[in-house]
């Protein structure tokens, strides 16, 4: 027997019979070690959850197939409290072992900021989803992401709701954080390339209570169409509950949180008839479905996009390293940025220089709470 | 609070404050000190850390600068500030903002944004004018929200959420380990500073303000000053750590400086034991060690953080002083008494700047809304006399020596000190101006000792009797203790003293201050008899000495043997006043004792 | 006008909410003068156990609000032998440190228990809300607006007129006083955290359909609401009352004219304003120490 107790787990979890892994052979107590820098604790705690069963089902995946290099690969996580001191300390006490070959970072980019120069000390490639535009401008070789970033949301935002939905007055509706004041500089940038100029910008801070102002402000400004970046699941739900409660009806194409699992069960019927962006969606290919099928299987949960990433980074880098034949960073570095028309459940992959892999999103829409997928969007890199 | 506890934090033997005035043994602890610098940040520099044991040396080096600051603004001076996350921001941004978008140097950025802490923080002490306790803790919180609203909004300055990249530090401490080295040595150098700090003149009155915030101005301290001082130091101490942190880290952002981030400063600065910089060092190392190790307990998310909210009330609970206090007080038990000093011959020389009369009242009003708990009153008290202010029960005696001594402000009517008008100045001043008193209900700071008290008495701004060095202090104050008949005790804590020999303390405190004029507010209460008549030698004593006393008492025999001369109140008014037999013998004063036949 | 209206509505209701927790700080201060820095958490457990009983075991919603508030009494009996009765002669800086730690340990220990998801916890009523012209009024904070005043009459009878309510506030007072009185003190303090304890539930379960039940409803919550209780004046119901509307329509509005992100500095601001020129609050009154 030559499981170890994680992945036995792992196995048991994942519903897959025992015989198949315990078939193949592997070198006795020799894996290839992948760190993960996860929020096991704190406010995105639940998203924690996601990413790091999506890994493990990569990981099972991966094994079930021969490993990498003729070696089980293993993950080792570390809690980054949801804050990003601990982000920075989760990942300097992955990077001090040096058996780990490659991470994955965070979905938040705030701290992989905060991570970036500790990243860049190690040498070492980092699997991320933060979607902030800028970091894989920071001249920083060993990111890599694996979400479409934020530009990306942008374009197709505005392409989706000015081109195909034909509407011309936008209240844009964000969060003052990173990932919503950068989202919100994006679309306006994205919806003047269209020639158009929104008539409302209004943020708003994390865990507001109310949301009649912003509401109130969005009828008075005569819009006729929502294009939203909100952070939290229950922040999103208020708005939206609220936003029905005073007769406002309007068109609303959201960033990725409009579409996940916990915000469509917190808002209910007021998000019905939404379009968001996703890069994830269960529809938009033949991959997406069958891992939604596995994911649902597994976890008795609907998959979303906290998942569907990580389970894609850990499979690519897998390749990678199975491409270069070595655990070498510059090799796998070289290996990921290489990837090119690779199908992973969030979409296809082209790396290009910077570290990008995805340049598109998939437009879906809330039809009575169920999320359907509308259309792929994609743009040259 | 009804409980009769005083504005400030409690502690049962403030640990670190003990060593006080030990003055000769200092060499060999101070090259202690500068021995164990050395090694640390030898070891530092050399020691092949790796990047996770750096990150964590680092932040607690840092941190640990920053609950010095706590350490004096709650540990010293007893006050509550919620917001020392938002200081540590300040120094954070300042480097931030200063080496990433304007690349200014380093240390300018360190230096302005301590300086800019240090303006913040003592504005937060200037509200400590008007608040106290709760208040104080809620203004402190509701800076620290403001502070972060503004990090996180204020987009075009501080980069907002997205937080400063690129922070540059002094291309000398360019490598991790060099830095880490030049943080501990900071932090050595703050550290000794703050253990200093408790030995000085400002480290005494921050104390003396939270043992006893109304002994301690009457004692002639600049309470609110004082206040200001303490939030200043631990907002600079704060921007200092903050500094530090942002050079180390080079990446910083709104949410480490947040309220939360403040609670953990706080609970840092308690755990180690808040009066002393080496509980400091302790609580910040194991707070941020703790959460490492509880790294395994992440299999279920926020146990370890349950386990971090136990811990913290557990500490309350049983380990008030924190660890290191529990600690010092075991070594405590086991060090030996420093052996008893020589006293001198206390000398009391009130200056004699005014005519004949010390005192002088006129038409002195106090009313309370609709109460006139003082109406009108005139008292003169003639140098070198005892004078007895009498009365019954709520008369308005005490009112008048708290109107007398600042604590209540008059309604009406002037006092006269020496000459001086002293009728709208603040407590402390009125104490420089000669005016020492005693307390009905004693008020000693006491988690210091016999010594510690009489000695801030002593350092009294006006007493031209002493020149400040600490020696000339010390010899003041163990003359003042041996006059009083406590010689040999000077040591002991406060708390070890019966009833009547805290009065004798409280007694010795005024002496040692040399006033011009001392206030005594019923010393005889709560003695028994042969106390009383140590207290009447003791009078006798001072008297003798030509010091001016006026006395409230109830106790008529020692009144009418000790006071020359007497002024008898009765419902807030003087109905009586002259040489002691006659007024004793007045029908108005025998009647507003007895009661009045109608 | 018709917005003006609307934000009015929202604001009555917010500061409603504000209000019902300022009373559960008030209630505490007046026995213990102590500062409750857990009390918002009593809103969010509150909140989960409603989730536990009502959505989880499907119990009729009735029930499941009675025996939440009776798990909220229990929880009020344990918070005062654990937290502050052991600490009940010390100073209140003490007190104030163990309930930050209790309100770090129940929000984590809800967490760990029951996991990060935020959970959804029907209204009372079926409809959402009336419209009424122009405005829409949501059910909920109807109902909480309701339920704020009847607890705010309760309260002042309670403690104006039965003997009870009187013993509470002797010992409040003085505690040595109402001892000798034959007042049992410990008994009255514990009565107070028990009472206080359900208050909070009851805001938790109220506010739960509006805001969701989340880890973190109750910490945003309890800091206005503390802050409505010092410009209310410390200790002073009708003044947390008004303050908890004031600071709520004041958010609401300067959220609406002046701006949204600065939204949660308004009552910040209003706070270190009021502590600058009248620390004693609306209707409070400087106590002076004595010498």
């Amino acid at each position: 027997m030559t499981l170890t107790r994680r992945q036995f787990g792992a196995g048991i979890a994942a519903g897959v019979a025992l015989e198949t892994i315990s078939t193949r052979s592997f070198a006795q107590g020799a894996t290839i070690k992948i760190g993960m820098v996860v929020p096991v604790t704190g406010p995105a705690a639940e998203s924690g959850k996601y990413a790091l069963n999506g890994a493990k089902l990569a990981q099972d995946a991966v094994n079930k197939a021969g490993g990498v290099l003729g070696k089980p690969i293993e993950l080792v996580v570390e809690d980054d409290l949801t804050t990003n001191p601990g982000a920075v300390l989760a990942f300097s006490k992955l990077a001090a072992q040096q058996d780990i070959v490659a991470f994955l970072g965070s979905i938040r980019s705030t701290q992989v900021h905060a991570m970036a120069p500790d990243i860049l000390k190690t040498a070492k490639p980092v699997m991320f989803g933060g979607t902030d535009v800028a970091l894989t401008k920071l001249g920083n070789p060993w990111l890599f992401r694996f979400r479409p970033n934020d530009s990306y949301s942008a374009k197709v935002i505005s392409a989706y709701g000015a081109e195909t939905l034909g509407k011309k007055k936008w209240a844009i509706i964000h969060s003052t954080d990173a990932f919503g004041s950068g989202g919100a500089k994006a679309l306006t940038a994205s919806l003047e390339a269209l020639k158009i100029t929104p008539v409302l910008d209004q943020g708003y801070p994390n865990q507001s209570q109310d949301f009649t102002p912003v509401v109130l402000a969005i009828k008075q400004s005569g819009a006729d169409i929502i294009g939203s970046y909100f952070t939290f699941e229950n922040d999103i739900a208020i708005f939206a509950r609220q936003l029905r409660q005073l007769g406002v009806n309007i068109a609303w194409v959201g960033s990725p949180s409009i579409t996940v699992a916990t915000a469509v069960k917190l808002a209910g019927p007021a998000l019905y008839g939404t379009y968001g962006v996703a890069d994830f969606a269960e529809e938009s290919s033949p991959e997406a479905k069958a891992y939604s099928k596995l994911y649902r299987d597994t976890y008795k949960v609907n998959p979303d996009n906290y998942s569907s990433w990580t389970y894609d980074a850990i499979t690519v880098l897998s390749m990678a390293m199975n491409t270069a034949k070595s655990t070498e960073p510059e090799k796998i570095r070289q290996a990921i940025i290489a990837t090119k028309n690779h199908k992973g459940v969030e979409g296809t992959y082209n790396f290009d220089a910077n570290g990008d892999g995805l340049h598109g999103y998939n437009i879906v829409r809330n039809e009575n709470g169920n999320i359907v997928f509308d259309k792929h969007i994609d743009f040259e890199s | 609070m009804s409980t009769g506890g005083q504005n400030g934090i409690e502690a049962k033997s403030a640990p670190g404050d003990a060593a006080t005035l030990r003055a000769p043994s200092f060499p060999v602890s101070h090259l202690g000190f500068l021995a164990l610098s050395i090694v640390a940040v030898f070891l530092a520099a050399t020691m092949p850390f790796d990047g996770y044991v750096l990150n964590i040396l680092m932040q607690a080096a840092t941190y640990a600068i920053a609950v010095f600051g706590l350490s004096v603004v709650l540990g010293l001076c007893g006050q509550i500030n919620l917001a020392q996350a938002a200081f540590f921001g300040f120094g954070a941004y300042a480097v931030g903002i200063g080496t990433a978008d304007y690349h200014v140097s380093f240390w300018l950025c360190l230096a302005l944004g301590m300086v800019v802490a240090l303006g913040a923080g003592a504005m937060l002490g200037l509200t400590t004018l008007k608040l106290g306790g709760h208040y104080l803790a809620m203004v402190t919180i509701s800076f620290q929200q403001i502070v972060t609203l503004v990090m996180t909004n204020a987009i075009s300055f501080t980069h907002g959420p997205d937080g400063v990249s690129h922070i540059e530090r002094p291309s000398i401490l360019s490598s991790q380990q060099a830095y880490l080295a030049f943080c501990v040595a900071a932090l050595a150098f703050v550290g000794y500073l703050v253990w200093q700090l408790p030995q000085s003149r400002l480290g005494r009155a921050m104390r003396a303000v939270r043992d006893n915030e109304l002994a301690a101005g009457v004692a002639g301290i600049d309470v609110y000053r004082t206040k200001v001082y303490a939030f200043a130091i631990c907002a600079l101490l704060g921007a200092l750590g903050g500094g530090l942190f942002a050079g180390g880290f080079a990446y910083i952002s709104p949410d480490q400086f947040s309220f939360a981030e403040s609670i953990i400063f706080l609970t840092m600065a308690l755990l180690g034991g808040i009066a002393s910089p080496i509980g400091s060092v302790i609580g910040t190392g194991f707070l941020i060690l703790i959460p490492e190790w509880l790294r395994f307990l992440k299999s279920i998310p926020g146990l370890y953080l349950a386990l971090y909210g136990l811990a913290v009330i557990l500490i309350v609970l049983f380990m008030p002083d924190g660890i290191w206090g529990f600690i010092s007080s075991i070594i405590d038990r086991f060090r030996a008494k420093p052996a008893p000093q020589a006293a001198g011959d206390l000398v009391l020389q009130p200056g004699q700047r005014g005519g004949e009369t010390v005192l002088e009242v006129n038409g002195l009003a106090k009313h309370f809304g609709g109460l006139k708990a003082v109406d009108g009153v005139d008292i003169a008290v003639r140098r070198a006399s005892v004078h007895a202010l009498i009365g019954p029960n709520g008369s308005g005696k005490t009112t008048i020596l708290n109107v007398l001594s600042g604590i209540y402000g008059a309604t009406a009517g002037t006092i006269r000190l020496d000459g001086a008008d002293i009728t709208r100045a603040p407590t402390h001043i009125r104490s420089i101006a000669g005016l020492g008193r005693t307390f009905q209900n004693i008020r000693l700071f006491r988690t210091m000792t016999a010594l510690e008290n009489v000695v801030i008495g002593a350092e009294r701004r006006g007493n031209e009797l002493v020149d400040g060095s600490a020696q000339a202090l010390e010899k003041r104050a163990l003359a003042a203790l041996a006059f009083v008949g406590l010689k040999g005790r000077e040591q002991e804590l406060i708390t070890s003293f019966s009833y009547g020999h805290q009065r004798l303390i409280e007694i010795a405190r005024a002496l040692a201050a040399n006033p011009v004029l001392l206030l005594l507010d019923e010393p005889a209460a709560g003695l028994n008899s042969s106390e009383k008549l140590e207290l009447h030698a003791l009078l006798k004593r001072i008297a003798a000495q030509g010091l001016t006393i006026l006395i409230i008492d109830h106790d008529m025999t020692l009144v009418s043997e000790a006071a020359s001369h007497i002024t008898v109140l009765n419902f807030g008014k003087r109905i009586a006043d002259g040489e002691s037999v006659g007024v004793l013998n007045h029908p108005d004063v025998i009647s507003a004792y007895l009661g009045s036949d109608d | 006008m018709d917005l003006v209206l609307q934000l009015l509505f929202t604001g009555i209701g917010i500061g409603a909410v504000y209000a019902l927790v300022a009373l559960g700080f008030v209630l505490i201060f007046r026995a213990t003068n102590v500062v409750n820095f857990a009390q918002g958490e009593f809103s969010m457990v509150a909140a989960f156990l409603m989730v536990v009983f009502a959505v989880d075991l499907g119990w009729p919603y009735w029930a499941a609000f009675l025996v939440s508030l009776a798990g909220m009494a229990i929880l009020g009996v344990i918070f005062n032998l654990g937290v502050y009765y052991p600490l009940r002669h010390r100073t209140y800086l003490p007190v104030i440190i163990s309930t930050i730690g209790a309100s770090i340990l129940m929000a984590n220990l809800t967490l760990a228990l029951y996991g990060p998801q935020p959970q959804v916890l029907q209204g009372w009523f079926e409809t959402q809300g009336i419209q009424l012209g122009p405005v829409f009024l949501d059910s909920q904070y109807l109902l909480i607006i309701a339920t704020t005043c009847v607890l705010v009459a309760f309260q002042y009878w309670f403690f104006e007129h039965t003997m009870l309510g009187k013993k509470l506030q002797a010992t409040s007072q003085d505690k040595e006083m109402a001892s000798l009185l034959g007042i049992p003190v410990v008994g009255m303090i514990m009565l107070t955290f028990v009472y206080s304890a359900i208050l909070g539930g009851i805001a938790g379960i109220l506010v739960a359909p509006i805001l969701f039940v989340s880890i973190q409803m109750g910490s945003t919550i309890a800091l206005k609401a503390f802050a409505a209780t010092i410009i209310g004046g410390f200790g002073d119901v009708a003044g947390a009352i008004i303050g908890g509307l004031a600071l709520g329509i004041i958010e609401t509005f300067g959220a609406a004219y002046v701006s949204v992100p600065y939204k949660d500095g308004f009552a910040f601001l209003m706070l270190v304003l009021f502590l600058a020129f009248r620390p004693q609050g609306i209707f409070g009154e400087r106590v002076a120490e004595k010498a």
